[in-house]
Order: structure tokens, then sequence, then C-alpha cells
């Protein structure tokens, strides 16, 4: 008990002295997980919209599809994303492995099935109204749409929410690609499994309580936007 | 006179179902019709046809004398000369003064013209001053005028209205009476579904009868049908793209 009570007294030491070492991988934890979750809104919001407003042949394959991908282990997108960025994959001579660019390509991948399905849930769960009244008002198909996500604003936020709340807490992803570089690709994650498993059980556990620190305060962010 | 609108061999299916059959119909500008019929009738579906929200099965629309062309670029212009409001309208998340200003703003109506409109609509419906209130928070006959505002402050040439006076009470449905009838005398052609069987003679102008998707003969004295409930049958964010 003295061990954990010592421990939690070093860790909070620690994120109050700003340590340079946990503040990096902070820093390098949410802007990976920033620009991931940029790239994933900007192909899982479409893609989500898309399939829940039209009938093609095939649709419930998509979604089912879809659904499957929201469970893709980090690892086998770390594995599928390393084959291709790696010295001999087809992206190879890009040099992506082991920088950033890989984590964001590999996180990015991980959140759009996300996005797009939380995002496709809202839309089947919307007013049948929006898009009948935008257009007899004089909206054009396109204005129609986007008035749609308007009025699903706060659906389509817990998406990338939810994408975000995915990739900030991700390791495997983030320890294959990105490699664990310190001050360069260590992350919370990372560093939480590395320090751990050297015995450094204070540093690990001060990432711990700045990550569930994060995500309380996104879901906070989320609930204030909500209650507008 | 030339007809506005012209219905020749519509049809309207639902999967096997013919819901609308029309083999002639003119309908002229400047007008105020009243369409009525009982529940299932076809009323709702030949709104929509009108509204241009949904292309027949079969036959051919005419709108100012052409074929209307069901493309996308080519419904644009004709859409904005139509506004359908809809028995349970939707109003968005918003201001009521967003929700009235919504289609001027698509029109590319701003600045004092777009002030203008929008505090005469909602002076019309009788809520003046209402603008900053939010949307969402009006009760069932406000929400029913600001949609009629809505549509109103376009200025359309036709207004299509699905039963706007089955949910407000005596009051408002004597102010929006006066608002309808007055329109045709502003130009703007007028066709409202009803099941009152008192507002075809109340309003002036004719009656259209529809008795399973047809027209009914000249003559017929409609059988009313009271009961009104909120219709989204048939209406679907997907449907209309």
């Amino acid at each position: 008990m003295e061990f954990l009570a010592e421990t939690f007294r070093t860790a909070l030491a620690l994120i109050l002295s700003l340590d340079g070492e946990v503040v990096t991988a902070v820093v390098t934890s949410i802007s990976v997980a920033l620009w991931s979750i940029l790239f994933a809104t900007l192909a899982g919001v479409p893609a989500g919209v898309a399939v829940g407003i039209t009938e093609f042949p095939g649709k419930r394959l998509v979604i089912t599809i879809l659904n499957t991908l929201m469970a893709l282990p980090t690892v086998v997108v770390g594995l599928a994303v390393y084959g291709i960025i790696s010295r001999q994959g087809p992206l190879g001579e890009l040099g992506l492995l082991f920088t950033p660019k890989a984590m964001i390509f590999g996180q990015t991948i991980l959140a759009i099935p996300i996005v797009a399905n939380f995002t496709l849930s809202t839309v089947k769960g919307a007013d049948p109204r929006i898009i009948p009244t935008a257009l007899t008002l004089g909206a054009g198909p396109f204005q129609s749409i986007l008035q749609l996500t308007r009025e699903l604003r706060f659906g389509i936020m817990a998406a990338v929410i939810a994408g975000f709340g995915r990739v900030i807490a991700e390791v495997g992803v983030a320890m294959m690609l990105g490699g664990n570089i310190r001050g360069y690709t260590r992350t919370m994650t990372t560093a939480i499994a590395m320090e751990t498993g050297k015995g450094e059980f204070a540093l690990g556990l001060a990432l711990g309580i700045i990550l569930m620190a994060v995500a309380l305060l996104v879901n906070l962010f989320l609930n204030i936007l909500q209650q507008r | 006179m030339n007809a506005l609108y012209r219905l020749i061999g519509i049809r309207q299916s639902h999967g096997e179902r013919t819901v609308l059959a029309i083999d002639d119909l003119a309908l002229f500008p400047g007008k105020l019709y009243t369409l009525t019929g009982a529940n299932g009738s076809g009323k709702t579906t030949l709104l929509t046809l009108l509204a241009l929200l949904a292309p027949p099965t079969a036959g051919e629309l005419r709108y100012e004398g052409e074929p209307v062309q069901w493309t996308n670029a080519a419904l644009l212009g004709l859409r904005r000369q139509v506004t359908l409001l809809h028995q349970s309208p939707y109003l968005f998340d918003g201001s009521v003064f967003a929700n009235v200003a919504f289609g001027l703003k698509l029109r590319g109506i701003r600045g004092d013209e777009k002030q203008r409109r929008v505090e005469q609509a909602l002076e019309l419906v009788g809520l003046p001053g209402f603008g900053q209130r939010r949307a969402r928070e009006l009760s069932g006959g406000e929400a029913q005028r600001v949609a009629m505002a809505r549509a109103l402050a376009l200025e359309p040439k036709v207004l299509l209205l699905d039963e706007p006076l089955a949910n407000v009470d005596r009051g408002t449905s004597e102010l929006l009476e006066g608002v309808i009838a007055a329109l045709p005398e502003r130009g703007t052609t007028v066709i409202m579904t009803t099941h009152d069987p008192e507002h075809p003679g109340r309003l002036g102008g004719e009656q259209i009868h529809l008795i399973a998707g047809e027209l009914a003969c000249p003559g017929f004295v409609p059988e009313i049908n009271a009961s009104t409930g909120f219709q989204t049958e048939g209406v679907s964010n997907r449907a209309y793209l």
C-alpha cells in the first residue's frame, strides 16, 4: 500500500514539475491524435453521410464491413501499414517508418471506421424531414446535405470525439509504426508500456493520469457542446 | 390563360401500388385550389409531385408549358419558385429569424432586404418580435406559423400547403386562413390540402377532390375524413436526392 501511495506522490510531482519527458510524450500524443482525427473526419464523415442517405446494391455489406473494421485490432493496422511503408513496401521510398507521419497514417486508418459508423448511425436516426425541407426552400442537393450535417452536428462531433478517444489511447500502432523514439515518436501510451516494463512505475502512472485527464476534458467539452 | 401546371397521364406508384393516377389536370396561375380527399387518397403524393420533389413513375408534368426535366440542375431553378409547407413542418435548430431567412440566404438575398422580408413575414403570421426566439422552444401552433412565415418570405410563385390549419388553434387558423386567401391577389398560386369540409367554400377558389389517387367526377360531394395525423410516410432524407 505504501508503495502505491509513494508512487502516486512521485507521479504527481512529475506532472507538477512539468518533467521534460512527460511533456514531450503528452505533446506528441496529442498532436499525432489531432492530425489523425482531422484526416479521419475528412474521410469518415462524408463516408458515413453518403452511406446513410443513399441506397445502393451492397449497402448492407458495406455497413457490415464498417462495423467489423471498428473492432480492428491496433496491431493488425500496425502490421498492415508497416508492410506498406517499410523499406520494401510500396511506399517504402517515402521513409515514413518510425516517424510521427507513420503514426498519423496508422491512427487515421484506425479512426475512419469509428467516425464513419457513428456518423452513419446519427444520419440513420435523423429526422426524415430535414432534406425535403431544405430542398423545398430552394437548397440544391449539396446544400441540403450540408444542412443535414449542420442539424446533426452534435452527433457528428460525438463521432469525431469517439475516434479521438480511440487513437489517443491506442498503443499498437504508435509502438509499431512510431518505434517509441524518445523525444520524437514516444507517446503517452508507448511511454507507459515501456516505463512500466522498466520498473519506472511512477512515470507510467504520471502519464496514465494525464491520459485520463485528456479523456475527461474531451468528454466534458462534448457535454458542454451538447447542452448548448 | 396558360396553365402553370399541366399533368398528363401521371402515374405515381409505391412498389406495386399505384397511389396517384391523373390523366389530365391543368392548374392556372394566381388561383387558389383546395385539394380534398380521404386519408391515402394521394393528396400528399400530388403535392410532393407539384413541389418537384419526386418524379412521377409515368406521365408528363409540365410547368409553365415546358416539360419538367428531372435533373438536379434544372430542378433547382424550378424549386426556387415553388415552396411546400408540410403538415408537420420541420424547423431547423437555431433562431426563428435564421429559419425564416434560410431560403432567402440561398437566393442571395441579404442585408436590409432579408431583414425586411423576415420581419414582414413574421408580422403576417402574427409573430412580430419572435425573431430571436429559439425555434425548438416554440409551441406547435407557433412552429406552424414560423414555417408559414418561412415560406411566405420567399414570395414564391406557387405555395403548396399540406393541411396547414390542421394542428393550430382557432385564432391561428382564422389568421392563417386570411393570409392564405389573400395570396392569389399577390400573384401566388396556392394549392392546399384540407380535411375541413368548410375550407373550400370559405377560402373560395377551386376544389380538386381525389378518390383513391384519381380525380373525382365534377360535382362529387367529398366524403370527409376528419382524422388528421402527423404523416411522415414516404418522407425520407434519402428519397429526394
